[in-house]
């Protein structure tokens, strides 16, 4: 192959990457620095205030103050997105495991019926659970069959939000994992219990190391989305804590401080780029030991 | 919902044949503009309209703020008219010269937010309280305390996603003027927000009609006309009317600068504007006209439509000084932080 060829043939995707991709994030970045417009838009300038109001803002006197709200928000997401990733990790590996259990034909259905409700509009998806968790809506309504007492307010709770999230995004961790989870040679399994190797023995000892990378793939493809949602915190959880991806829409919208919210942007966009490098780290010893 | 989709799929089989004489892009409050309007309005001038919506001004100024929106006619309140014409997102479309500004109330004319009458006309008016279902709370609503400081409405109370309108509201609870730039009197107003927050049930601005009108909620944030068309819906709700004062509104069409279709704009403006179609838009919208309408055609009056008519004091929403806005942003930061 000619180096011309290597160099152009490579070109559109190149400006595609570039135009789509690079240039917008210097955008953003440029705009975190910048000075905010006095109702919003911002004027090009090198001004740090933006990354200092994270850590440093006035309080109701005068003094500017260390407040540890912004940290306490993105502490929050957080400890939500991992949360999620925890819950789909556990729901995924079964549903995986049995999925990869069923004749090929089954298999086909099943993985079609785990893709299904990605051609729903997201919104719609969520406005779903509105009905599910609402006032005498269904939820609510079953636990009253079976004898419950006079239940109420599932919705507008933080469990209402991850509940949202696990649902929207859980088939990108059952998709990854069913295919690890399908490669493993069943004669392995055979293998560790010949061993007397227990149950959980084989789950630990040969199930889970060789469902690895697809679990590692599913819970980056689940958690850095999570890191920025947006519609489940308004629409379930009912706005009242504020999380990454409010903020930064807060910021845009009625606080009028565009380069603050870029500021959180970039923030946001640190923490997903140190989560794929601690994932490109353990990557090489996965190889290492044979996967 | 029903009619919107009615007149969508009326407006659709003619969009084709309309585009020739030419496109007219409308960003609006949701569900503010009759679609049998704009349906008649394309079917005369043969103009295709697409219609976007918004929930909060602060939407349309950010969109606007972004540039290159794509927009010929933007329907912000009075407070973000003033914003956006003293940032040079509004086109001067000499409004005065209109024939909409003949029909309009004078009491709308040379105002704060326009005063040379040259980017604005006003649509509609109205103003945000609050509505309570009286099913699920029978207590008194003469005062913004039952939502403030609430005994017998917590848990079940639901405000806006945006502080706008919410925090001018505590400040006519507490006696605070708007915009106030005062730290100690704004601290107030968090206080007071902070003590509540635990017994509101969700900060949110979409879907109100299902949350007040099911009794998801027992009371919410809202406005005058949207709850007036709720309760013709058979919704037993109620427009409180708070002693201490409403929050006023006035929302009013403008062009952004750069808007492509300017004369299909201001064309839309004064076909909105005459005195059949203002009667039609206004029983449709029910909120008030700010334009003549034929008394002896409209819906809702003094006797069947009292949460039009206040007897309480209304107070403008004001242009906040960036100082006096940065004390609202903190207020609603500190509250959700």
């Amino acid at each position: 192959m000619s180096k011309a060829f290597r160099f152009w043939g490579l070109a559109p995707a190149w400006a595609l990457m570039i135009l789509t991709l690079i240039v917008p994030i210097l955008i953003v970045a440029g705009v975190s620095v910048a000075e905010r417009g006095a109702y919003g838009g911002f004027d090009w300038a090198f001004d740090l205030t933006s990354y200092r109001q994270i850590l440093f803002t006035e309080g109701w006197t005068d003094a500017l103050e260390f407040d540890p709200k912004y940290l306490w928000i993105i502490a929050r997401t957080m400890l939500y997105a991992l949360t999620t990733t925890v819950i789909c990790v556990a729901l995924a590996l079964p549903v995986s495991y049995f999925i990869a259990q069923q004749s090929a034909r089954v298999k086909i259905i099943l993985i079609y019926l785990v893709t299904l409700p990605f051609w729903v509009s997201m919104i719609v998806r969520v406005y779903a659970w509105l009905i599910i968790l609402g006032n005498d809506g269904i939820l609510e309504r079953v636990y009253r069959l079976f004898g419950g007492a006079d239940v109420s307010g599932f919705l507008f709770t933080s469990g209402a939000m991850i509940t949202g999230m696990v649902y929207s995004y859980i088939p990108l961790m059952v998709l990854p994992v069913y295919a690890s989870v399908e490669k493993i040679d069943p004669a392995l399994i055979e293998a560790s219990h010949d061993l007397y190797g227990s149950r959980w023995v084989t789950l630990r000892r040969v199930i889970l190391p060789l469902t690895a990378p697809g679990l590692m793939a599913g819970s980056i493809l689940v958690f850095v989305p999570c890191l920025g949602t947006v519609l489940e915190p308004m629409l379930l959880g009912g706005g009242k804590q504020l999380m990454m991806g409010t903020l930064i829409q807060t910021q845009f919208g009625g606080a009028r401080n565009w380069p603050f919210g870029a500021a959180i942007a970039m923030v946001l966009l640190a923490f997903v780029v140190l989560v794929l490098l601690i994932n490109a780290r353990r990557m090489p010893r996965q190889s290492e030991i044979g996967l | 919902m029903k009619k919107l989709l009615l007149a969508t799929t009326l407006i659709l089989p003619m969009a084709p044949a309309a585009s020739a004489e030419g496109t007219l892009n409308i960003y609006a409050w949701a569900d503010s503009l009759s679609p049998d309007l704009i349906a008649k309005f394309s079917e005369e001038t043969g103009i295709d309209v697409n219609v976007d919506s918004f929930s909060s001004n602060e939407d349309a100024l950010t969109k606007l703020q972004a540039g290159a929106s794509g927009y010929d006619l933007v329907t912000p309140s009075q407070h973000f008219v003033k914003i956006m014409a003293d940032e040079g997102l509004l086109m001067d479309i000499d409004a005065s010269e209109l024939d909409a500004y003949a029909q309009l109330d004078e009491r709308w004319k040379g105002q704060w937010w326009d005063p040379e009458n040259d980017y604005s006309i006003p649509l509609a008016y109205g103003t945000a309280g609050y509505t309570v279902n009286r099913d699920k709370y029978d207590g008194p609503v003469d005062s913004w305390k039952a939502i403030f400081e609430p005994t017998d409405l917590a848990g079940s109370i639901a405000l806006l996603s945006y502080p706008d309108e919410v925090v001018s509201a505590a400040q006519l609870y507490l006696g605070i003027e708007f915009c106030t730039e005062d730290k100690a009197e704004m601290k107030k107003v968090y206080d007071l927000l902070k003590a509540q927050k635990s017994s509101v049930a969700a900060y949110t601005s979409d879907n109100i009609e299902n949350r007040i009108g099911s009794g998801e909620v027992a009371a919410h944030f809202w406005w005058d006309g949207n709850s007036l068309r709720l309760r013709n819906d058979d919704a037993n709700i109620e427009f409180a009317m708070p002693k201490e004062g409403l929050v006023g509104w006035l929302d009013s069409f403008v062009v952004p600068a750069g808007a492509e279709n300017v004369d299909n704009a201001k064309a839309f403006i004064d076909f909105m504007s005459t005195v059949e179609n203002a009667t039609v838009q206004y029983n449709y919208y029910a909120h008030s006209a700010p334009v003549a309408i034929d008394e002896s055609k409209a819906l809702y009056t003094t006797e069947n439509a009292p949460e039009l008519f206040p007897e309480v004091p209304v107070v403008f929403a004001q242009a906040c000084s960036p100082a006096a806005q940065d004390l609202v942003t903190k207020v609603w930061t500190d509250l959700l932080q």
